[in-house]
């Protein structure tokens, strides 16, 4: 039994044991519970579902030790008229057996009991183990079935790729046109049958596998390979897929066309032809690897597939059809095999490497000559001829005799050629990338894979054919900094989109998706940017240098409870201000209606009252349609002090910095280090970290992102504790931006008559303590500490500077 | 009696067991001969074979190393860049470009492209050393075709430029040549060796250009959705509400309150729908560029200009034509952050690339350059993001965070140390304040110094911790920003010898260049202004309440714009600086500001010696008025640029606590504010 045990999964190891003791106390005494249980658990429906192909394999050199025994006791004992074949599948022996048995048992057994001797043990004993025998094989299939089962596919169809239906294909079945190199997404792809779909994903559809057979029962090709099961074993997976042909835009043939060289061209392309949507091959994906067979090695798919997308490996410029088909990698085995783990960038002990066999002599010579001349940095390694052990040269690669494991010397190397053989893709490109190497492609007119959308500018250097002499100089010219950054890059190459047959399905489908959705498609940055650029990058919502104009002016938004007296005054000073465009009142009291129109003060803008639904501080930054400029001053119905002059600089400095929130008070963010957590600071400091918004210039868009795109539960927070909306304001900005605050003019407070009288030492301290809080519990939401330090604030260009007052623009740029 | 029971049970056990045999092995064969059909109801995926481990791999263990080689490569019927174009030839100094000269009388547009030509770094007049022989096509209007021109060798290095789409019969093969024209259809375009060049209209203009028309960065309430091509050329906006697809004559019941704007006028809306399919439908596509409008193609059939570098789905939308409901949805959908995006990027290229015959001559070029330098191209970031390609040289650095304009994005910061540059002119005192001032700053990390005048070096210099370079020799004004090999820092504080500063002074304008690394930070200002009575370009160095220069005699600035003023400056505006040395201030001044469009930054300067000893007096920069040719030299350098970069600002970085009532012990720059 050890010999079965290879094959079997451990739990089957573990198990058998058990089940033959069942056996053994059913044939002794009888057990009732357990033939019961046992016939019970035989009878599940998963006991049949081994097939037969599985107990065929040639290497189950134990079983083939089990049918022999079987089929030598079928020959002599139920006078099998020829000798049995072992080959013959099991379960049917066993079946012979037991209906063998019962045939002789029914016609001789009755008389045999009395008459039995001691003679006859011999046989019961032989009967006996038969039967054994026998339950024990109907008990591989029972374990059989749970080393393969994971428990959440019990919906998925079980089944033997040994099992498909044949199709045969007759001679005469048409055959697709040969692809057609025109082809474009807009001419060849019928986009109508992607028009469902509101989510932006594509729809694919996987006809179901069969096994193609010529008219003399031939097969066409092998009917599945492990990747290309992979493959659409991920698709199956994926958002993508969908069981309803009817609603798939995309069809993925189960015709498997990975390797050119196992199938038989003409016959797939017929098979392609009949499948029930083929329609021209509109909207159908084939997948391909290696194309192309001897002598000439074409770079496409040579089976014809008419307007078939193509994902195929090894593309030249001649047959890709850019725009249409993808190009992808060689998938390379050894991904899965060997876990090579992330090795640093910097320099390493080989500077270049070449570790390709079957290289074309003249490339090799090439390769010796820079070896010879650059001595110990370039290595180039081929097959190894002298290892005894056959198996294994694949993962060996020699140097004169000097033997190193494979794929992991690619990391003792900076870079590592990757040229082309008979095709232009290679999987060794796929080791390379693994290797954190940079990969030296030197294959003229080859299309990298998913050139499309990978820059493979920061991941490789392409060296033209004709200068791989020069290759060593042009490579020591790169600056050291940047290789180190190619080396990065070439491992998350790898591991997004090379890593396994699923990331190159998922990557293909992705593009094919961003072409057919192209404004919901995927940014060069999502691409191609390691999670660790992702991470550190800011992209400022406002990248455009650009100063708008003064005559827009500004809208100003004074929010308000029912402080009408003093709402009043900062109308009749905010109005003093040249470039105000338009006033809007946020009327935040739902108990009390806002004043009757008569009664506001009369300023020559427009001005608005927005009554709200209920009194949140979040109401002052939301966006309001009434907001036409881009400049928006937010400010407290209190804040009285301003001078217009204070705020007209105010809107010019924010003209200059329109990404920034330009106030007047600043205020500074500090490390406790005792209590080891952030500390709110209104001291007079040297250095400002935000600004309060009591009175503050910025973009309108940010009231759309305050509102909307506040990260975690901060709005609400900041809504429940009537506190901290602008310390928020201030992290958002800074955080979206990666810009610090402007503070304009000396202005250290905002000092209003009515909240002097209750601006005591006690309250203070209290509100210092929930301010310092706030900044913890944003810092935490967000994840990082996004707010800026800086030491400048803005004045006017001669504030302060012995010039007569007169002659300056801004002359009352008010006090402390 | 016992061993018969024995027996007796023996063999019933042994018939039980039987009968279960036969009974699973009945059953298991029924099992067999009916396959098992799928449960109803549930979601059918691929199936999960029970044999999948057992499946062959798609490459056969020998068969990848065996895939024995052939030497040659294969090959198709037309070009590509490493069949067609020999690079052998642009070793060393990159790409030289020889133009032919016209063969007969050349319009005047035809002359200034060829001067902007010869006036470029590319530029050489020997056809051997050559890299890239030009053939230029231009004057699609006149009816001239060049001829074959003489070094053609079967069009190899050849690339025949055609700014309008060619009216000449193909007089003569094109071969090897690639061909760099507008629009072309994508079924003849080669990508990667062929050039994409935009749609120009007959009047673009050769130089400068008109800038984008974006004046804010978000979409102004109210505008339109949506504007139409008309088909005689302008615009309408559509109302997207009421029809399914306005575009569609089809589906389209009611016109609608649609706006037509007739002529050449920009369009007015967020999206501007193109969906031509001749290339002429291309100049629409510009227009809606310079408009900030962004371009919605259906289906183009043109290649979209300077795509090989260019990230188009950063400022326009490819969308297929087939799914106008889609589009139409998307676009009424789309965030306000992606439209945000989108308008801007839009105005960065037409500003960056289009705006220009020149700009579009030089992204040809640069395109070419960059598929000869391989791996020291402009990596993707440089092209797509401001200041653009033309002026961030890959030269300088192939590393974002070296140049000043990416800190952002990589996450990076400039270093926290500057070099101090010295420049002493002719008087030839050695500046031993200014050298110990500056040592003095924490920040600095060298002190260089620029002796440029007859007089002997002095033998001795002051004792300073700071590493101290003397570049000797009698240079030329220009020299003072040549991008020294000596210099290690981001930052450089550019000084004149008769220049005084305060250590304080230094650190503080150091550490608010840190926050504007991109900018230039100076102490002292001028600025220029429109002077109606001459019809020119004035210039004042007398405080006002505004400024749009910065004196180079005191600044900080990165030293990347000292490699972008000597390699990319035309050599007739250094030759100008040379001759008329307060030029120089002017020109890097223009050069920053055309590059950042920003203004420069002011920080404070001790008021009473700059009363004393100014700094502009007699050094290179601009002097007092009477004997100041600078209103010359702005008009000039203007003209050269072909616009106005120069911008205006009216504030001044002080420290926070700058001359406020506290406490000079609480101040961290006290000495800034002393008498």
């Amino acid at each position: 039994m050890g010999s079965w045990g290879l094959s079997l999964a451990p739990p089957a190891m573990l198990t058998l044991p058990l089940y033959l003791q069942g056996i053994i106390n059913l044939g002794v005494s009888e057990n009732k519970l357990c033939f019961d249980l046992l016939s019970w658990r035989l009878s599940q429906s998963d006991m049949q579902r081994v097939e037969p192909s599985l107990l065929q394999y040639a290497d189950w050199r134990g079983h083939l030790f089990l049918r022999e025994e079987v089929a030598k006791f079928l020959s002599f004992y139920c006078k099998s008229p020829a000798p049995l074949r072992p080959e013959n599948e099991c379960e049917k022996e066993a079946v012979c057996v037991i209906m063998c048995a019962s045939v002789k048992y029914n016609i001789r057994g009755p008389a045999l009991i009395p008459r039995m001797k001691t003679k006859h043990r011999i046989y019961y004993i032989t009967l006996f183990s038969i039967v054994l025998l026998g339950l024990i094989a109907t008990g591989m299939f029972q374990f059989w079935p749970h080393s393969i089962e994971s428990s959440n596919d019990w919906n998925v169809e079980k089944r033997s790729v040994r099992d498909v239906p044949v199709v045969r294909l007759p001679a005469d079945s048409p055959i697709p046109e040969r692809g057609d190199l025109s082809c474009r997404m807009h001419t060849c792809f019928d986009v109508y049958r992607c028009g469902f779909n509101p989510k932006n994903k594509i729809k694919v559809y996987i006809y179901a596998l069969k096994k193609y057979v010529d008219d003399f029962g031939v097969p066409v090709s092998n009917t599945i390979s492990r990747e290309y099961n992979e493959l659409l074993t991920a698709i199956s997976d994926s958002d993508y897929y969908t069981d309803d042909i009817n609603r798939a835009c995309l069809f993925v043939p189960s015709i498997d066309v990975l390797n050119q060289n196992t199938l038989r061209i003409k016959e797939t392309a017929q098979a392609l032809a009949q499948l029930s949507r083929w329609d021209r091959g509109t909207n159908h994906l084939l997948f391909n690897m290696l194309p192309g067979g001897p002598p000439d090695y074409n770079t496409a798919l040579d089976v014809p597939r008419d307007r078939a997308l193509l994902a195929g490996g090894g593309f030249s410029t001649w047959t890709y059809r850019q725009g249409y088909d993808v190009s992808i990698p060689v998938y390379s085995p050894l991904s899965a095999e060997v876990d090579l783990p992330e090795k640093g960038p910097g320099p390493r002990r080989y500077f270049l490497i070449s570790s390709q066999v079957g290289l074309h002599p003249e490339y090799r010579e090439d390769l010796e000559a820079l070896q010879v001349k650059h001595g110990e940095s370039v290595l180039v390694l081929d097959k190894c001829t002298n290892l005894s052990e056959g198996g294994l040269s694949i993962r060996k690669r020699c140097h004169k005799h000097q033997v190193f494991d494979y794929p992991q010397v690619l990391q003792e190397a900076t870079f590592c050629v990757v040229l082309r053989g008979a095709r232009l893709g290679q999987a060794i490109l796929s080791d390379v990338l693994q290797a954190g190497c940079v990969p030296v492609v030197i294959a003229d007119s080859y299309i990298l894979p998913f050139s499309e959308v990978l820059d493979w500018k920061r991941a490789s250097v392409v060296v033209p054919e004709e200068k791989m002499s020069d290759v060593y100089s042009i490579l020591q010219s790169i600056p050291q900094r940047q290789i180190e950054e190619m080396q990065r890059q070439a491992r998350w190459f790898w591991e997004a989109y090379f890593q396994s047959i699923k990331a190159i399905a998922l990557a293909t489908l992705q593009i094919i998706n961003d072409r057919i959705y192209p404004y919901a498609a995927i940014s060069y940055e999502e691409w191609n940017d390691p999670p660790a650029v992702k991470w550190g990058s800011v992209s400022n919502p406002l990248f455009l240098p650009l100063i708008p104009p003064q005559s827009q002016g500004f809208t100003a938004i004074v929010l308000t409870y029912d402080r009408v007296e003093s709402l009043f005054r900062v109308i009749t000073e905010v109005s003093k201000v040249p470039s105000l465009s338009k006033l809007l009142v946020v009327w935040n009291n739902q108990n009390k209606n806002p004043p009757e129109d008569s009664l506001w003060p009369k300023i020559r803008v427009p001005l608005k009252v927005v009554r709200t639904a209920e009194n949140k501080l979040s109401n002052r930054f939301f966006p309001y349609d009434e907001i036409e400029t881009e400049a928006v001053l937010a400010i407290d119905d209190d804040i009285i002090m301003l001078t217009s002059d204070e705020l007209q600089f105010g809107y010019e400095v924010w003209r200059e910095f329109p990404d920034r929130l330009v106030g007047y008070p600043g205020r500074l963010h500090l490390w406790d280090h005792e209590m080891n957590k952030w500390k709110y600071e209104s001291e007079w400091t040297n250095e400002v970290s935000m600004v309060l918004t009591g009175a503050a210039f910025y973009h309108k868009y940010f009231n759309y992102l305050y509102t909307y795109k506040m990260p975690g539960d901060i709005k609400n927070w900041v809504d429940a504790h009537m506190n901290c909306e602008d310390i928020a304001m201030n992290f958002l900005v800074a955080n979206v931006t990666g810009k610090a605050v402007i503070k304009v003019t000396p202005r250290k407070k905002f000092k209003c008559p009515e909240c002097t009288a209750i601006d005591g030492l006690s309250l203070d301290q209290t509100h210092m303590v929930e301010r310092s809080e706030c900044i913890n519990k944003f810092a935490s939401v967000f994840g990082t500490m996004p707010l800026k330090v800086v030491e400048h604030r803005a004045d006017p260009v001669l504030y302060k500077d012995d010039f007569p007052e007169k002659l300056k623009s801004f002359p009352n740029i008010g006090s402390l | 009696m016992q061993s018969w029971r024995r027996r007796k049970s023996l063999w019933l056990a042994l018939s039980a067991s039987w009968l279960l045999l036969v009974l699973l092995g009945g059953f298991s064969l029924l099992r067999l001969a009916l396959p098992p059909r799928p449960r109803p109801g549930a979601p059918q995926g691929w199936p999960r074979w029970l044999d999948a481990e057992l499946l062959q791999s798609f490459s056969q263990a020998g068969e990848l190393p065996e895939d024995a080689a052939s030497p040659q490569a294969p090959h198709g019927g037309s070009c590509n860049w490493g069949a067609c174009f020999d690079t052998s030839k642009c070793r060393g100094d990159g790409l030289k470009v020889f133009v032919y000269p016209a063969s007969g009388p050349i319009s005047e547009t035809h002359h200034r492209i060829l001067a902007s030509i010869e006036g470029s770094r590319f530029h050489t007049f020997s056809p051997a050393g050559a890299c890239l022989l030009l053939l230029l096509s231009l004057d699609a209007q006149t009816g001239e075709c060049s001829s074959m021109p003489l070094q053609w060798n079967r069009g190899r290095n050849h690339l025949v430029l055609r700014l309008h789409p060619a009216p000449c019969p193909k007089t003569f093969q094109l071969g090897q040549a690639m061909v760099a024209e507008a629009s072309p259809t994508v079924d003849s375009f080669r990508p990667g060796f062929d050039v994409a060049l935009p749609f120009l209209p007959e009047a673009h203009p050769l130089r400068g250009g008109a800038p984008g028309q974006l004046q804010q960065h978000s979409p102004q309430p109210g505008i339109a959705l949506l504007a139409l091509e008309e088909e005689r050329g302008g615009w309408r906006t559509a109302d997207t509400g009421s029809s399914a697809c306005p575009w569609d004559a089809r589906c389209e019941q009611d016109p609608g309150p649609g706006q037509t704007q007739r002529g050449e006028t920009l369009p007015n809306a967020t999206f501007c729908l193109i969906s031509g399919h001749r290339p002429e439908a291309a100049s629409r596509f510009l227009q809606a560029l310079q408009a900030g409008c962004i371009p919605v193609l259906l289906s183009p059939r043109w290649e979209l200009p300077f795509s090989e570098v260019i990230d188009w789905t950063k400022a326009a939308i490819v969308a297929d034509e087939r799914l106008p409901l889609q589009v139409l949805a998307a676009l009424q959908e789309m965030s306000p952050a992606r439209v945000l995006a989108l308008r801007q990027q839009t105005q960065f290229l037409w500003d960056a690339y289009f705006s220009s015959v020149e700009k579009v001559i030089h992204t040809t070029l640069e395109v070419i350059q960059d598929r000869i330098f391989g791996t020291s191209a402009h990596p993707s970031l440089l092209w797509n993001s401001p200041p653009g390609a033309l002026l961030a040289l890959s030269t300088f650095s192939t590393s974002p965070q070296d140049f000043p304009f990416y800190h952002l994005q990589q996450g990076s910061r400039p270093e926290g140390r500057f070099s101090a540059l010295i420049w002493v002119g002719p008087p030839g005192q050695p500046p031993l304040k200014l050298i110990q001032a500056v040592a003095g700053s924490q920040h600095c990390a060298q002190i260089l110094v620029l002796w440029s005048n007859e007089r002997p070096l002095p033998s001795s210099w002051p004792e300073t911790a700071m590493p101290l370079t003397v570049i000797d020799g009698h240079r030329k004004v220009s020299d003072r920003f040549f991008p020294y090999s000596t210099i290690r820092t981001d930052a450089i504080l550019s000084l004149d010898a008769r220049s005084s500063l305060s250590t304080s002074e230094v650190d503080f304008a150091f550490v608010v260049w840190q926050s504007f690394p991109e900018r230039m930070v100076g102490f002292l200002t001028s600025s220029h202004f429109w002077d109606e009575a001459h019809g020119g370009w004035g210039y004042t160095a007398e405080r006002t309440n505004e400024f749009s220069m910065v004196l180079t005699t005191a600044a900080f600035y990165h030293r990347y714009y000292h490699t972008l003023f000597t390699h990319s400056l035309p050599k007739a505006l250094r030759t100008l600086a040379d001759e008329a040395p307060t030029c120089v201030d002017v020109l890097m001044n223009f050069l920053v500001a055309a590059v950042t469009k920003l203004p420069p930054i002011k920080v404070p300067y001790g008021k009473q010696r700059q009363e004393a000893a100014p700094l502009a007096s007699g050094g290179p920069g601009p002097r007092p008025k009477p004997q100041a040719p600078a209103p010359n030299c702005v008009n000039q350098i203007a003209a050269a640029f072909g616009h106005m970069p120069l911008l205006s600002s009216r504030l001044r970085l002080d420290p926070v606590l700058f001359k406020d009532p506290v406490s000079v012990q609480r101040k961290k720059y006290r000495s800034l504010e002393k008498p």
